[in-house]
């Protein structure tokens, strides 16, 4: 629990494209003017940064600068897919410690060509994966679904059933490049990509930017009258990083759900905004986070309706496997629906009931295990 | 120049942590770091125990294990794998108690399921002085 109150204020986004060569610059200060437009702040106001992406042409200050912006608090929020939650923990610290009062946090990705340091991402156990004809984010996640399938008789149709959920979600989401229903058939007929991992497993990489803004409580009662009040937050890297005998099917999420739920009850959550590379991934984190016991998650996805109408809403917006994955604007893609969730402004998708919300993040793969970044958040509405 | 450019298969960047592995490898032999502390055996070589912080050996490996999960990885990140695929993409739990990423050949390699047994083969890559430690059903 936070010792002093910390509250999200508001959110910026940007359009979301397939091929656009905009500068990474233009799609994080797009965001920001989307932000700065709904909170009413002036730049002046800002005084913490956070930015995270692959493809920056610098780090942080150097974007500080590039955007015109003085601050009293500049982060680089380098932690893969768990960059958005793991961000807001950051600032949310400086806040709490009166370092700064408001803080913007912007997560962004383009297909700029002309910016040399563009590259993909980099393993760097390359030398023990990449030798090797390695696929990438796709093999791993299909070595861990594998494994689900077999120890658990998970099947490609419960799998199958979050991927439809999600982009049922995206239909009546503006941002969502997919919004296209999605049958069944649609889902198990998809190309191979690294068995079992199929193409509607996976996210399309595209050009965008989210951006969130915490305030403290005093200021943020200034600024909206929605503020959306951060509960809880954990994180953990490298679980189970010295066990040579991993347990594949269990993200550190299983540590941030205990350190998360200790503080609130899981049927107090309205929806679960999961980060969502794969849909095995959301569904190893439903167990991960105890909304069902380990190798249940197939029983639990059967169980329960996952779309915005639901009993159990998921991805509300669509995910990254409907939105699109602008680079590591993916994790802030999640903070971002659920601040619209809370504030009633999901048009077309909205949950009837949204008071609290439970955001994750993951990233950052790892050699023989799985995820070496995971962090969740719990926000509500007061 | 134009072959300079064409894909190449990717090779490990052999740096100082991680040299003795790869000079056992090419001398057919598959190494793994064993603390000298605390007697832990890791996989991949790194510069400390994982346990203990405590400095490292290196010890050779039977080169036996079974298969943990696999997949046939039909877009490589390396445009160069491209001509083999599917590749066989496994992790291995080797019988000194650690999982190591790898790849399985040979011809029986279609059949495989979790748990079968494998062994060690050292392929010859591209570099005269590198091989890569793979794996083959074993029997
Ligand atoms: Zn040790």
């Amino acid at each position: 629990m936070r010792r002093k109150k910390v509250c999200f204020v508001g959110y910026g986004s940007t359009e979301y494209s397939r091929k656009s060569e905009a500068s990474v610059l233009w799609y994080y200060a797009d965001a920001i003017r989307d932000a700065l437009r709904q909170t009413g702040l002036h730049k002046k106001e800002i005084r913490g940064l956070s930015i995270t992406t692959q493809v920056s042409p610098d780090y942080s200050p150097h974007v500080a600068e590039q955007l015109g912006l003085e601050v009293d608090w500049v982060l680089n929020g380098d932690y893969g897919g768990g960059g958005g939650v793991m961000s807001v923990r950051r600032a949310a610290d400086a806040i709490e410690c009166g370092h700064i009062d408001v803080a913007v946090l912007v997560g962004g990705n383009s297909f700029d060509r002309s910016n040399p340091t563009q590259r993909q991402l980099e393993y760097q156990r390359g030398n023990f994966v990449d030798v090797y004809g390695y696929g990438g984010p796709n093999s791993l996640m299909a070595l861990i679904q594998r494994l689900h399938m077999t120890q658990y008789g998970t099947t490609l149709e419960q799998i199958g059933k979050i991927a439809i959920a999600q982009r049922d979600n995206a239909l009546n989401n503006p941002q969502a490049l997919f919004r296209e229903p999605m049958s069944m058939q649609d889902y198990l007929n998809s190309r191979m990509i690294s068995d079992p991992i199929r193409l509607f497993d996976c996210v399309m990489p595209c050009s965008g930017a989210e951006c969130v803004v915490l305030a403290s409580e005093e200021r943020a009662k200034k600024i909206t009258d929605k503020p959306i009040y951060l509960v809880t937050d954990a994180e953990i890297s490298h679980y189970q990083v010295a066990n040579m005998l991993p347990d594949k099917t269990t993200f550190g999420m299983k540590v941030v759900g205990e350190r998360i739920f200790s503080e609130v009850k899981h049927q107090d959550i309205n929806l679960v905004e999961i980060y969502d590379d794969y849909p095995i991934a959301v569904m190893i984190q439903i167990e991960d986070l105890g909304f069902c016991k380990k190798g249940d998650g197939g029983k639990f996805v059967d169980a329960h309706d996952l779309t915005y109408r639901g009993n159990f809403p998921v991805n509300t917006g669509g995910g990254e496997l409907s939105v699109g994955q602008a680079g590591l604007a993916g994790g802030f893609l999640h903070v971002v629906e659920a601040l619209r969730q809370l504030r009633g402004e999901a048009d077309g998708h909205q949950v009837k009931k949204a008071e609290r919300a439970l955001v994750t993040g993951i990233g950052w793969l790892n050699y023989g295990r799985n995820l070496g970044t995971t962090a969740a958040l719990v926000m509500e509405r007061r | 120049m134009a072959e300079a450019r064409a894909p190449q298969k990717s090779l490990p960047k052999i740096n100082k942590v991680d040299q003795p592995y790869w000079e056992g490898a090419a001398a057919g032999k598959l190494l793994l770091q064993k603390c000298k502390s605390c007697g832990k055996v890791q996989f991949f070589p790194r510069v400390a125990c994982v346990d203990c912080f405590s400095e490292l050996d290196w010890i050779e490996s039977k080169g036996t294990g079974k298969v943990h999960t696999f997949t046939l990885v039909r877009v490589p990140r390396n445009p160069a794998f491209k001509e083999e695929v599917p590749i066989y993409y496994i992790n291995v739990i080797l019988d000194e108690g650690v999982i190591m990423e790898s790849r399985l050949v040979g011809d029986a390699k279609e059949k495989v399921k979790l748990g079968d047994r494998v062994k060690v083969v050292f392929q010859q890559t591209h570099d005269p002085n590198i091989k890569l430690p793979c794996f083959e059903l074993a029997n």
